[in-house]
């Protein structure tokens, strides 16, 4: 009768498979013993080996595994005694652990190789610490997570008794080891274990999640077991403990955080780290454990995203460890498991037990450890403002109880509080945020520099507050510059997208900042003039919303003057010019209604500013070079405006005090003639070819009084550069007999030169400048210039 | 070999900082030079491109209160002399021709400018220009659509391969510009 | 050899010197029994005795010589007429004449050269044997005995790992290490995998010894490959970042001398090949060609020897082999510079999701694709014949 084959349930197939393996254990164990007692040690082996060989399945559950596992190295002890005994009755068995290795499966050979060596230690302690390190090493090759764990919980049960458990001595190395060694040895195996069983969640199919995770809970244990033989060794010392074996669980804990085991763990942990004798840093340990968590945990985002898509897509062929494809995914919202072991609560905790049991901690300690707990609340729980303030209070609290009211600046304490402040200003990019962290203020005025900021974070919760005077004793300059140039970026912050209310915004900041004295309002004050200029060009973009748009960019305009006034009043004198300059162009870009005058305005404070207040040659020539040019740029100038505005700098330029300065600055007028704009040529360039010239001709004579021939030479190439320039624009003013003549006078006087590095450089920009005007020749007639008289 | 070009940063003035997709580019130990055309504006900024390469050369931007900053500078790398300059000198700005005669004083190969903020990168007369803009987008009066944009430059011999990277919207896009010397 | 039931007949029996306490070799016969055989070596004399005895006593033994050969000869199975003898020497025992009695006659090929080593494989069987002839009108008498030649050689003057990154792009990239291309035949092979890159599920990894011998020349060549040894040293699926231990030791297989041209009839090669084998059964394979070589043998006794130098030998992972101290310094100098790169870029995770082409950042992580590592389509068999593509 034809039976169809009985469909089993996956407990009675699991069954099965298992009394099929035992079946073979059972028969293979008899050979093996039976050989034995013939002392036929290698046909023992062999049954050994097939016995084994049981151990390779792919299909047994945990349990089955752990049933088979034990089963078998049941058996395996009869052939240890044997060997042992052989051992023992001084009857070698040479190779034997070469031998065993001659096995072609991996699983297998090790368990004997594990076998083999254990007799090996005991039958000769000089092998010990070698064959440790070697087996614990070899057990590398057994990566199937099930199939290693129980292996190396083979390597850890054989071993258990012959760690060696004897202090560690210096200049000693004894073949036997220390407790070093077995330190290394099971915290390597205890690294690996970790690494297989958290290998195992990924195994599978996904509906059998819930399950396998049950079993693989199941397996925790016999990663525990590490952890239990450590505890074991005697000569662990406190400083060992510190040394070794604290980093080792640590680095291992902490790598392999996503697992609920692991955080469990954590609790204990960190109370045991706050009950620890003092001398043992254990701020180092904490901050470095929330760290390497707050990494991890968003790398574990990233890799259950990853996951879960590929479950959607029924991808299982494909599998990542995720690690490997680790993106700059922003972890929005925790995981579950992040949620449930509520992890800065934990680290919360800790850390405030920890600062409060430690009265001798510094100071400047107890803030860095609010400091990664920040970081920590960050990277995990982004969306968690109350955490970082959280961190604000308990910080304020701790100084309150210090009694530590201002902060020394530049002291080590004051250093980790601005890095403390800072991190939510970097992080959240939006002082909305920042804003509702109530406690950031308080904390700010422990500060000596709290003024500003304090006053800028009223400011932004739009309530003024109170100001009063504080007291700030030396000042160091490049702190307070790098202290306010922070600042200073902090107020790009100050945003609203609404335009009125981002102006009463500026002015707000304006009347805070403007206090805050010479030495913080140049760095504080020009971001305010920015704004204030950038929020013109947005009035000016919404003009058909807003019809009052002119009225307020007038206003805006007059809060950029007074505030850049406020610059001059500070003695400032080359800051408020170029900012005057960039109103003066953004007013003429804007073009409100009688933005003329106000240009004008800006322009002529900025003259003045050069003309009372900027002393020093060089900062004069560039103060009139920054003048020209943004002159050249402005087209919003009646000719009555425009004209004598360029004369003034042709003025000016003339006026510097060294010749070569004076040359050259004339000779960069000549642009404002012909490429400057005004209302009377339409906002066109003007092309005043005569006036032109007659900069040229000025520079020219500036030249020839200069004394030092070679920089006469250099002059009378830069001019003829010019001139070449306005040739090809098309000034029919500038005729090639003034260019030859030009060209000729060089020619003369490059001869006379002395040589020098000077000279050569004067030579090749005149070789330049001739090769330019041969390559200008040889495709003639550009836009009608003619090049063929000109003798080059 | 690769140089960093960038420049008119404007930090605090006109920006808080750079561009976070940038600084995540912007790696230490990949960059042989950095060649800033200036308006660095604090020791800060400056500190922060000598952490990314230790031969940083800097000119004057008109926003730069460091005068030891040159108002001009030549570098030479591998076979190529190239001229900085922050360019708010060279009236008109941004004006090819003047340009020219910077590049024709300094007798370089390459000339970078910036004070646009705006990127430019062409060859003129077998000579080339670079403008890599402002790396923070930083405000300028005479454009209001500023793209945060620097420049790479992969000198190999006779050959300066541009990259400019630009930060439009929210991406980053690169090109590639060839120059070869004659 | 009375045939026809008249005449003489003798036994010959050829005695060696110092037989019994020469050393003697296992040689493989052509129908894969063993037989242990006197051992000599390159440059060895060769001599003893003949002993010729008459079976019927009284009765003259007539011949018309008598002569002793020394032959080394290649025989290819497929070419069985013709054998190429690269040694034959002779030595005339005595001349034309009668033999009363039992007669002994000593001989001695002094110093003689032995060039190749004694080698019986699928095609072909180099021997080295003594012949000694009775010449006689009618029937040659002829009695032949093989002796075993090992060819020694010295430490190799290089002996550099084996080092090379190998993978298949985007899918696996490892980097392998042995820690000599040279190794003697009781040697121990020990290296590490590092896995750089594992996109691929793998069930398990092996090392297969692949024996190549090759036969022949021109459109008459013959290569035989066979496995000589599997060894799995791999069990599971890694991740990036692993690194998984070798360690093979030679002395347990069946292995000869790397064998190169010999007197331009045949090659023995030897390969090492990685094996990874994915949850679909597809393999992924690399060759690498490693030199065998036999070392003289030290005289000493393996059981008497220390336990513990014995084991630490093995332990060493990445220096190497004990008795290689002379070589070592060299050896690691040249390690720096030779290990082999072949062309291949690790890929790193990509960090940054934005648009680069072109991206001088991003070069060092788009270069070309890998391809020098094999991958075929397997049934979870492992095959001879896999590795015989070429």
């Amino acid at each position: 009768m034809p039976t169809t084959p009985q469909q089993l349930s996956p407990i009675e197939e699991q069954e099965k498979l298992l009394d099929e393996a035992l079946g073979v254990v059972k028969a293979q164990a008899f050979q093996m013993k039976r050989c034995l007692d013939k002392y036929k040690l290698m046909d023992a082996l062999k049954h050994a080996s097939a016995m084994l060989a049981e151990l390779r399945t792919s299909l047994l559950s945990p349990k089955s595994y752990y049933e088979l596992y034990m089963a078998i190295t049941d058996e395996l002890r009869h052939m240890e005694l044997y060997l042992l005994d052989e051992f023992q009755k001084g009857r070698k068995v040479a190779d034997l652990y070469e031998l065993v290795q001659y096995a072609g499966n991996i699983v297998p050979r090790l368990y004997l190789l594990i076998t083999v060596g254990l007799v090996y230690i005991k039958s000769n302690s000089n092998l010990k610490r070698d064959l440790l390190k070697d087996l614990v090493e070899m057990c590398r090759g057994v990566q199937h997570p099930l199939r290693g764990l129980f292996l190396r919980n083979y390597l850890l049960q054989c071993t258990r008794n012959v760690l060696p458990d004897v202090p560690e001595v210096d200049n000693e190395d004894s073949p036997e080891g220390n407790v070093r060694d077995s330190v290394d040895f099971v915290l390597m195996n205890f690294a690996e274990m970790n690494k297989l069983w958290v290998r195992m969640q990924h195994q599978g199919h996904s509906r059998e999640r819930q399950h396998r995770e049950k079993e693989r809970e199941e397996l925790r244990i016999l990663v525990g077991t590490n952890l239990v033989r450590l505890s074991q060794l005697e000569s662990v010392t406190l400083e060992k403990y510190q040394k070794l074996v604290l980093p080792g669980i640590l680095e291992q804990v902490v790598s392999l955080f996503p697992d609920e085991f692991h955080i469990q763990t954590l609790r204990p942990f960190l109370k045991s780290c706050a009950e620890l004798e003092s001398g043992v840093n254990v701020k180092n340990i904490v901050i470095s454990l929330m760290e390497r968590l707050g990494n991890y945990s968003q790398r574990s985002n990233v890799k259950n995203i990853v996951i879960s898509l590929m479950e959607r897509l029924g991808n299982y062929s494909q599998r990542s460890d995720g690690v490997g494809m680790s993106s700059s995914n922003e972890p929005d919202h925790p995981n579950g498991f992040l949620a449930d072991v509520q992890l800065f609560e934990i680290f919360s905790d800790q850390v405030s037990s920890i600062i409060s049991t430690r009265q001798y901690l510094p100071p400047e300690d107890m803030v860095s450890l609010q400091v990664a707990l920040v970081n920590l609340a960050l990277k995990c729980y982004p969306a968690k403002v109350e955490y970082i303030d959280k961190v604000m209070l308990s910080t304020v609290e701790i100084f309150q109880r210090l009694g530590m009211d201002r902060l020394e600046s530049n002291s080590m304490v004051a250093r980790e509080l601005s890095k403390l402040l800072k991190i939510p200003l970097d992080h959240y990019n939006n002082l909305l945020t920042v804003l509702k962290l109530q406690h950031y203020a308080g904390l700010m005025q422990h500060l000596d520099y709290s003024e500003e900021v304090e006053q800028a974070l009223s400011l932004v919760s739009t309530l003024v507050a109170d100001q009063s005077d504080q007291p700030s004793g030396e000042i160091d300059l490049e702190e307070l510059s790098e202290e306010q140039s922070l600042l200073a970026r902090f107020i790009h912050q100050f945003r609203s997208t609404v335009s009125d209310q981002q102006y009463l915004i500026l002015i707000a900041a304006r009347k805070i900042l403007g206090a805050g004295g010479q030495m913080r309002i140049k760095h504080t004050l020009p971001p305010l003039v920015f704004q204030a200029y950038q929020l013109a060009y947005k009035y000016r973009d919404n003009k058909k919303e807003d019809e009052m748009w002119e009225k307020k960019c007038q206003k805006i305009f007059q809060f950029s003057h007074s505030t850049i006034t406020a610059l001059v009043k500070a003695e400032l004198a080359e800051l408020p010019l170029r900012l005057f300059l960039q109103g003066a162009l953004a007013i003429d870009q804007i073009g409100f209604d009688n933005h003329e005058t106000v240009a004008y305005e800006f322009l002529s404070q900025a003259f003045s500013l050069y003309e009372d207040e900027i002393s020093d040659s060089k900062a004069q020539l560039a103060a009139i070079t920054l003048i020209v040019g943004t002159l050249e740029q402005i087209s919003c100038f009646s000719e009555e405006n425009a004209e004598p505005l360029r004369t003034q700098c042709a003025l000016a330029a003339s006026k510097l005090l060294k010749k070569p300065d004076q040359c050259r600055g004339v000779a960069t007028c000549s642009h404002l003639f012909w490429s400057g704009k005004s209302l009377v040529s339409n906002r066109e360039e003007i092309h005043d070819g005569k006036r032109v010239v007659e900069c040229l001709k000025k520079g020219l004579r500036i030249a020839k009084q200069c004394m030092d021939v070679s920089v006469q030479v250099q002059l009378f190439i830069e001019l003829t550069n010019h001139y070449i320039y306005f040739y090809e624009k098309g000034n029919d003013q500038v005729t090639v007999q003034i260019i030859n003549q030009v060209i000729a006078k060089i020619k003369d006087e490059i001869p006379n030169l002395e040589s020098s590095e000077e000279t050569e450089q004067i030579q090749k920009h005149f070789s330049n400048t001739i090769e330019h005007l041969k390559s200008r020749m040889e495709c003639s007639e550009i836009d009608g210039v003619s090049y063929k008289d000109i003798e080059v | 070999m690769l140089v960093l070009v960038l420049g008119d940063l404007h930090i605090p003035h006109r920006c808080s900082s750079l561009p976070a997709k940038f600084k995540k580019l912007l790696v230490p130990g990949r960059i042989q030079h950095i060649l800033c055309t200036g308006n660095l504006c604090t020791k800060e900024s400056y500190d922060y491109l000598k952490s990314l390469a230790s031969d940083v050369h800097v000119v004057r931007g008109d926003f730069d209160d460091n005068l030891n900053y040159p108002e001009q500078k030549v570098v030479t790398v591998g076979q190529f002399r190239i001229g900085l300059t922050h360019g708010h000198q060279v009236v008109p700005w941004g004006d090819p021709e003047s340009l020219a005669l910077i590049q024709r004083q300094l007798d370089v190969d390459i000339l970078i400018s910036g004070h646009t903020h705006k990127f430019e990168a062409y060859e003129q007369e077998n000579k080339f220009y670079i403008n890599p803009g402002s790396a923070t987008g930083a405000y300028n009066a005479l454009d209001m659509a500023i793209i945060p944009s620097f420049v790479l430059m992969d000198i190999q011999n006779t050959t300066v391969v541009t990259y400019v990277y630009q930060l439009v919207g929210d991406e980053v896009k690169v090109e590639r510009i060839e120059y070869k010397k004659n | 050899m009375s045939f026809f039931g008249f005449g003489q007949s003798a036994e010959i029996d050829i005695h060696l010197d110092g037989q019994e306490t020469r050393k003697t070799a296992e040689v493989k016969t052509e129908d894969g029994k063993k037989e242990k055989l006197l051992l000599y070596y390159d440059g060895e004399t060769v001599s003893g005795k003949v002993n010729i005895s008459l079976k019927k006593a009284g009765s003259k033994l007539e011949h018309q010589g008598i002569k002793i050969e020394f032959i080394g000869q290649i025989e290819l199975y497929y070419d069985r007429g013709n054998h190429h003898e690269f040694t034959s020497l002779v030595k005339e025992l005595a001349r034309p004449g009668e033999m009363i009695a039992h007669t002994s006659y000593p001989f001695e090929f002094s110093c003689v050269e032995k060039p190749f080593e004694v080698y019986t494989g699928s095609n072909v069987k180099l021997r080295y044997f003594l012949r000694v002839t009775i010449v006689r009108r009618i029937a040659d008498l002829v009695k032949e005995i093989d002796i075993a030649v090992h060819t020694l050689s010295s430490y190799p003057d290089m002996n550099n790992p084996i080092k090379m990154e190998v993978g298949i792009e985007d899918c696996l990239h490892i980097e392998f290490e042995y820690n000599k291309s040279k190794y003697h035949l009781k040697d121990v092979i020990v290296g590490k995998i590092y896995f750089l890159l594992v996109r691929i599920k793998i069930k398990h990894m092996e090392i297969a010894i692949i024996k190549r011998e090759t036969t022949g020349s021109g459109p008459n060549t013959f290569t035989e490959n066979e496995t000589i040894a599997k060894y799995e040293i791999m069990d599971g699926a890694p991740v990036r970042g692993e690194s998984i231990p070798i360690r093979v030791f030679l002395a347990g297989y069946d292995l000869t001398p790397t064998m190169r041209d010999i007197n331009k009839k045949f090659s023995v090669r030897y390969y090492l090949n990685l094996v990874l084998m994915d949850t679909e059964d597809r393999r992924y394979f690399k060759q690498q060609e490693i030199i065998l070589w036999r070392k003289g043998d030290k005289q000493r006794k393996p059981n008497l020897q220390a336990q513990n130098t014995l084991v630490a030998s093995h332990l060493v992972k990445n220096e190497p082999h004990q008795d290689n101290k002379e070589n070592q310094n060299t050896t690691n100098n040249q390690s720096q510079q030779q290990s082999i790169k072949e062309d291949f870029t690790r890929a790193n995770n990509s960090q940054s999701t934005e648009n680069i082409h072109n991206d001088p950042f991003e070069s060092k992580t788009t270069e070309a694709p890998i391809q020098n590592m094999q991958r075929e389509a397997g049934d979870g068999q492992i095959d001879t014949e896999a590795s015989a593509e070429q």
